[in-house]
């Protein structure tokens, strides 16, 4: 479902990813950890473009890119908003549209990009509300909702457009503790119905319970990979162990 | 000799803050119009200087810059005024000021008197007193050369024709009737416009006239002259004093044949000037002070028919800024690089240079390129390119300030650049626009009063004529400042009721 060769990138003069390699089955559910600044966020926007890596090639349900340069033809351009269309994204800052309501978030895209009929997509949006517990906010405007009801409308707005790929970029970093449950249960729903999944995320209980491999993030490398209790029983790794200390300690 | 800049000149570039102005100044001043309190002779005599009120702009053969020596005025009124002035034991100097204020500037002590070419007429002598002519002039029809069926004012109904703002020929065509007359704040602007073929003909004072076709082969003189009439000094009506010494002073000028001297070096004597010898002062009788504010019914549909004007240019000129504006910003924000480049140096040339020089390129310039606007339609594009490069930039302002992962959400669901834009980022930065482009818009409705430099008779531009024929600053201002009021007013409302409707942040 996910093969990565060699993927490089940098930031000027400073290399965050140092040629990465990652393959991934279909309904397997990673979850990469790692200390902040390792390269594990930038990882995760590259495999949908929204960072252009340098070197290296990317294929997510049978569309490849390779790197090097921005898209500079239509033929370019149009490869990349398939890998885009073959991933949904989940943000940190969750990145609603703060002028249409939660339902509005959820059918804008498949109206505007996959043509879906409004009814269609509505009635679709209606259920994604509810299989995230929302049903009753469809017509509430983000500013109205808390911060996990928002995370859970941004992920319902990404199934929307039924994508291959789910990716999870710290979803749960910006709520405050009592609110990171609600999102964490709809996470692992996906990942029992069989959804691929990657997770950057700091919340261990949850890669320990849900994952099917966690990959150890350290200086732009994978310093470790493994099933969790391995990573988390047995760590190989020095810097492994260290993190795990840390975050174990907080 | 040397000249200087009176604050009027800067007042005819904000016309509102002229009214207002006046307003105060007048309030001040109590009532009383001549404020002036010493005698000016004696003031003059102990200054050492006579200071003369004109307008240099255009003033050929008046007073004019040489065009040799630029920082040097030249004139027949320049060497008669360092004439009278040598007659009065002083040196004369020249104080620059705009030529239809120069009433009011002379009421307000800007200067002693006013030599440059002032009519004596019914109107002009409500207001202030002439001494004895020195000129006698008349009307004449200038064309290009070849219209031979242009000899008389009747010839000219149903054609536009040139004046200038506030002259005696401006009075004289517009109560003849049936012409389309063309209103030039200064001389060049009018033969430019007849040289470009938006007016066939001009009316104007003949030592304009004179000098104007002896310079450029391309026009004539068509028919005779008509309407003749005097240019006098005009002072304060206080000044008793200076007006003898001033009339014993032309005179004598007269009688050594100083001034027939000065006359024919600028080739503007002729044989009506004998007249001036046995000048005989007609009494006028003085008319109660017009109440425009008490008169209100005959003089504001004048305002409200400007109004109109000032109404469609603005609004007609915003359109134009507002859709050029989003194209530009798009440009700037999104196209590859010399396109890009092309948007930023559009928008800082623009903003760079003033208005009112941009206006004279449009209308004066492009007709050498073979583009002839109406003024309408110049004062349209002027306006709508000028502001959208504010727009442009209210614009950028507005799309900048929504966070980047709104766009990288839009993407991150398949949406091309363009959808994105158009679906989650202008939405949102529109609401945020919306002060800053009314502020624009009503900042238009100000604005727009300068397209009557190129003949446009809008708000303004009616407020200026009327003022100038009324001398009623007050009323005419108040109503003047009410119409814009009435106007922007509604506009700041419905840009508010806009905002609050795009709300979306509310809990």
């Amino acid at each position: 479902m996910i093969a990565v060769e060699q993927l490089v990138k940098s930031y000027g003069a400073t290399r965050v990813l140092h040629g990465i390699d990652h393959t991934q089955q279909r309904g397997e559910a990673v979850v990469l950890i790692g200390p902040s600044g390792c390269g594990k966020s930038t990882f995760l926007r590259c495999l949908n473009q929204l960072e252009l890596a340098d070197s290296g090639s990317i294929t997510v349900a049978g569309v490849t890119i390779t790197g090097g340069h921005p898209p500079r033809t239509g033929e370019a351009r149009e490869r990349q908003r398939q890998l885009r269309l073959k991933t949904g994204m989940v943000f940190q800052q969750f990145n609603l549209f703060p002028h249409l309501t939660a339902l509005q978030n959820i059918t804008t895209a498949p109206v505007v990009v996959k043509q879906l009929p409004a009814a269609e997509a509505e009635a679709r949006g209606r259920a994604l509300l509810a299989k995230v517990g929302l049903a009753n906010k469809a017509d509430a405007y983000p500013a109205q909702l808390s911060g996990g009801q928002q995370q859970r409308v941004a992920i319902a707005r990404a199934l929307a457009m039924e994508p291959e790929v789910m990716l999870f970029d710290e979803p749960t970093s910006a709520l405050d503790p009592e609110l990171r449950d609600e999102v964490l249960r709809v996470m692992r729903q996906l990942v029992e119905e069989g959804m691929t999944m990657i997770v950057v995320t700091h919340e261990m209980q949850f890669a320990r319970d849900m994952a099917d491999r966690v990959l150890f993030f350290d200086g732009g490398r994978v310093a470790e990979s493994g099933a969790p209790d391995e990573l988390f029983g047995n760590p190989r790794n020095e810097r492994t162990r260290e993190f795990l200390k840390r975050v174990a300690t907080k | 000799m040397c000249y200087e800049t009176t604050p009027m000149n800067n007042a005819r570039r904000c016309p509102l803050i002229s009214a207002v102005f006046w307003f105060a100044f007048l309030l001040l001043a109590s009532g009383s119009r001549a404020v002036v309190a010493a005698e000016t002779l004696e003031v003059i005599r102990s200054r050492g200087e006579l200071l003369w009120g004109a307008d240099a702009e255009g003033g050929a053969p008046y007073v004019y810059p040489d065009p040799t020596r630029p920082e040097q005025l030249i004139g027949f009124e320049v060497e008669l005024a360092d004439a009278l002035a040598a007659q009065l034991g002083v040196k004369a100097r020249m104080v620059q000021n705009q030529w239809d204020q120069l009433v009011p500037a002379l009421e307000r002590g800007n200067f002693d008197l006013i030599l440059n070419g002032l009519e004596i007429t019914p109107e002009n002598l409500q207001r202030i007193t002439f001494a004895r002519p020195y000129y006698a002039y008349a009307q004449q029809i200038v064309a290009r050369v070849g219209a031979t069926n242009l000899t008389k004012l009747a010839d000219l109904r149903g054609r536009p024709v040139g004046v200038l703002s506030g002259t005696a020929a401006q009075r004289l065509v517009e109560a003849f009737g049936g012409v389309d007359v063309r209103i030039y704040p200064g001389n060049v602007e009018n033969f430019q416009d007849m040289k470009a073929g938006r007016i066939e003909a001009a009316v104007l004072d003949l030592p304009i006239a004179l000098f104007y076709v002896r310079e450029d082969p391309e026009f004539q003189l068509a028919g005779e002259p008509f309407a003749p009439g005097y240019y006098g000094i005009g002072v304060r009506e206080a000044d008793k004093t200076l007006l003898a010494a001033l009339d014993e002073a032309i005179s004598r000028l007269i009688t050594d044949g100083t001034l027939e001297r000065i006359l024919r070096k600028y080739g503007i004597w002729d044989a009506r000037q004998a007249s001036l010898k046995n000048y005989q002062a007609e009494a006028v009788a003085k008319r109660a002070r017009i109440s425009t504010l008490r008169e209100w019914p005959k003089y504001l549909p004048l305002l409200l028919r400007g109004a109109v004007t000032t109404v469609q240019l603005s609004v007609l000129g915003m359109a134009l800024a507002m859709v050029t504006g989003l194209l530009i910003v798009l440009v700037r924000l999104y196209a590859v690089a010399p396109f890009r480049w092309l948007a930023q140096a559009y928008v800082e040339f623009i903003r760079g240079t003033p208005l009112l020089i941009q206006l004279f390129l449009i209308y004066y310039g492009l007709p050498e390129l073979g583009i002839r606007l109406n003024p309408f339609l110049a004062g349209v594009i002027g306006l709508g390119l000028n502001y959208a490069a504010n727009e442009a930039e209210n614009y950028r302002a507005g799309i900048q300030a929504i966070p980047p992962g709104q766009m990288e959400a839009a993407l991150a669901l398949g949406m091309s650049r363009g959808q994105a834009l158009r679906h989650v980022v202008l939405p949102q930065a529109l609401r945020l626009v919306i002060p800053p482009v009314t502020n624009d818009f009503i900042a238009m409705f100000k604005d727009s009063s300068i397209v009557s430099v190129i003949t446009m008779v809008e708000l303004t531009k009616v407020y200026g004529m009327l003022a100038m024929s009324t001398y009623d600053y007050i009323g005419l201002g108040l109503m003047t400042a009410g119409i814009y009021f009435a106007l922007s007013y509604p506009a700041s409302l419905l840009a508010g009721w806009l905002e609050r409707k795009l709300r979306y942040d509310r809990r």
